[in-house]
């Protein structure tokens, strides 16, 4: 018991250590850019679940957020020379505000009015960036300088930044599901009404989510845009995206701090592969069909994710026996 | 049991002085075509047991949602002390100090009983709202309101898996969590057999005794009659009636209300 308390306490630390030693071991850029995506997406399917798998409420408008951060990080980049790096969490905390304005207005709604008023951010977002073609560039999108260093060592910051990302994003959301803001979140996600009273301010509640939530995509946007040295309107809000941190969080779990993290490492990867093995002219729609198909496993067979699955099956197994603790008491007369 | 029974920051310790009064006047509320509450008015004392009765459809738990911020008035004022609540959201009216149950009840399902307990904590500031759920005072204080209700061995448990009486006692004790000064029962006897009824009814009166101010709505008249007073009764979204259990049960006007005129 106590070796598989250990287990459980050190594996994502031995993780952490193994991924920062990955690009020593193996510098080669499919598997180093492999694993930065992967990073990269987990970072924000783990921001999009603390919105959607903490308080329930389904938003497709992060990727208006990783589309602004790519845009509002290469303008910085382009206009004032600020360097990604430094200005990308900052790009995160525009995309907050930002979020916080939408939330004010779009949290009033529930369910598929949410989802719609979210979707159509994105699309306004991306309408913006197509038309002010004097600040944006249109639809030819904005070039960004290239870092200063050589090409094979290109990707390194970009890996470790992604890296860092996923980890402040998991120690968020750890940090919120041991909170009572965590709990607050949860029974807005049970029971909104309920909720409300009992004393959380579940406006307050929901926009405080949404603000750290789209946090991740908006930084993520800023690193994605100077690791491509380009930015279009295409690229930056590809509804995909938000579809793929959707998809991860359900494979792993809603609403458990590893779901999503678990997610994007079988999602992305079987996803880039799929990409990378197919012939070009299928590639594209294949890996998609497979996203789909995917999805509608999961919906079907496991439809509280993959964590939630096993626990509950490892309940149901014989060594797992927790007795009630019999006790007279109020609560046998309530039968 | 007593008032000061707990030791260990059970109900009686953090209940604020019994000072307020409910004061609600002129109150109406309607629903497309149908009145619901008519200028409606009333009067809960602080430290009292007050209960509001009458037929289905009285209005009684249109009455308790305008109250909570649940509905919005269309006319009159509620009053609780020195706060007009018009305009208040139901967090709102819980951080004033009242706290309520549903007539069907409510529980988070799907989170532990430990949880359910601490998420009704007065949560304000953003502080507050990042420090550890369940721990220190709140978690004592939890602990303590579930072993005042009998239901501490189940603190880990779903809450969903729980009886319909523990659920209502569990709903109950969550409502205590947010230290209460008025706390508002709808039906909390509806569906429990009698002897859980009995010890609901002692539980009520130690809260009581520790300062407590309960309104209770509620159709069990044999529970009204030993628990209450004054009791209030309602019919079609007006007070017809209030006073003493006595004086209620010989007012013709109740009588007919309940027997059909």
């Amino acid at each position: 018991m106590k070796i598989e308390r250990r287990l459980r306490r050190g594996w994502p630390w031995a993780a952490l250590a193994l991924f920062l030693v990955v690009p020593f071991a193996i510098p080669e850029g499919f598997y180093l850019d492999l694993l930065m995506f992967t990073f990269m997406y987990a970072a924000m399917s783990v921001g999009w679940d603390i919105m959607g798998g903490y308080a329930g409420y389904v938003s497709l408008g992060h990727v208006g957020f990783f589309g602004l951060g790519s845009y509002a990080a290469a303008l910085l980049l382009v206009h004032l020379g600020m360097p990604v790096f430094v200005t990308a969490p900052l790009v995160g905390v525009m995309a907050s505000l930002l979020g916080a304005g939408l939330g004010f207005i779009s949290l009033r709604t529930r369910g598929p009015a949410f989802v719609i008023v979210t979707l159509t951010f994105t699309y306004v977002a991306q309408l913006l960036t197509l038309d002010l073609k004097s600040v944006t560039g249109g639809s030819q999108g904005l070039f960004l300088p290239l870092l200063d260093l050589p090409a094979n060592l290109i990707i390194i910051p970009f890996y470790y930044a992604m890296l860092a990302l996923l980890v402040i994003a998991i120690l968020v959301s750890i940090a919120i599901r041991r909170s009572k803001f965590g709990l607050g979140l949860i029974a807005i996600r049970e029971d909104e009404g309920k909720a409300e009273a009992s004393g959380v301010n579940t406006s307050f509640y929901k926009i405080l989510a949404f603000a750290i939530s789209v946090w991740f995509a908006g930084t993520a946007g800023a690193l994605h845009a100077q690791y491509l040295n380009y930015v279009d309107p295409d690229l930056a809000f590809e509804l995909i995206i938000t579809l793929n941190l959707i998809i991860m969080s359900l494979f792993g779990g809603r609403g458990i701090v590893w779901g999503p993290v678990l997610g994007a490492f079988v999602i992305y990867p079987l996803s880039a592969y799929l990409v990378f093995l197919l012939p070009s002219r299928l590639a594209g729609q294949l890996h998609l069909v497979a996203l789909g198909v995917v999805l509608v496993l999961v919906v079907m067979f496991m439809p509280d994710g993959v964590i939630r699955t096993y626990q509950a099956w490892r309940r149901k197994g014989p060594n797992d026996y927790r007795p009630v603790e019999p006790q007279a008491s109020m609560a046998e007369a309530a039968g | 049991m007593s008032a000061a029974m707990n030791q260990r920051g059970g109900p009686a310790r953090p209940i604020s002085e019994p000072d307020a009064n409910l004061v609600i006047r002129s109150v109406s509320k309607s629903f497309g075509g149908i009145t619901a509450l008519s200028e409606c008015s009333l009067e809960v004392k602080a430290g009292s047991i007050t209960a509001l009765i009458g037929p289905n459809g009285s209005g009684k738990t249109t009455l308790f949602n305008c109250v909570t911020g649940f509905y919005r008035q269309e006319g009159g004022t509620v009053q609780f002390g020195d706060t007009l609540l018009a305009g208040l959201r139901p967090s709102g009216v819980v951080h004033l100090g009242i706290a309520r149950t549903f007539q069907i009840t409510r529980i988070f399902k799907k989170m532990t009983v430990l949880e359910n307990m601490i998420v009704p904590i007065r949560q304000l500031g953003l502080r507050t709202l990042f420090t550890a759920g369940i721990k220190g005072y709140e978690r004592e204080r939890a602990e303590g309101l579930l072993e005042f209700f009998g239901i501490a061995f189940l603190r880990n448990e779903l809450a969903g898996s729980l009886s319909f009486g523990q659920q209502k006692l569990l709903e109950l004790a969550a409502a205590l969590m947010a230290e209460p000064k008025l706390l508002m029962l709808d039906e909390p006897a509806g569906g429990l057999n009698p002897v859980m009824i009995d010890r609901l009814g002692a539980y009520i009166r130690d809260l009581n005794a520790g300062g407590m101010t309960f309104l209770i709505i509620e159709h069990n008249m044999g529970f009204v009659m030993q628990l209450c007073e004054p009791v209030i009764v309602l019919h079609r979204g007006r007070v017809i009636a209030s006073g003493t259990p006595a004086e209620v049960r010989a007012n013709p006007a109740v009588l007919d209300a309940y027997l059909g005129d």
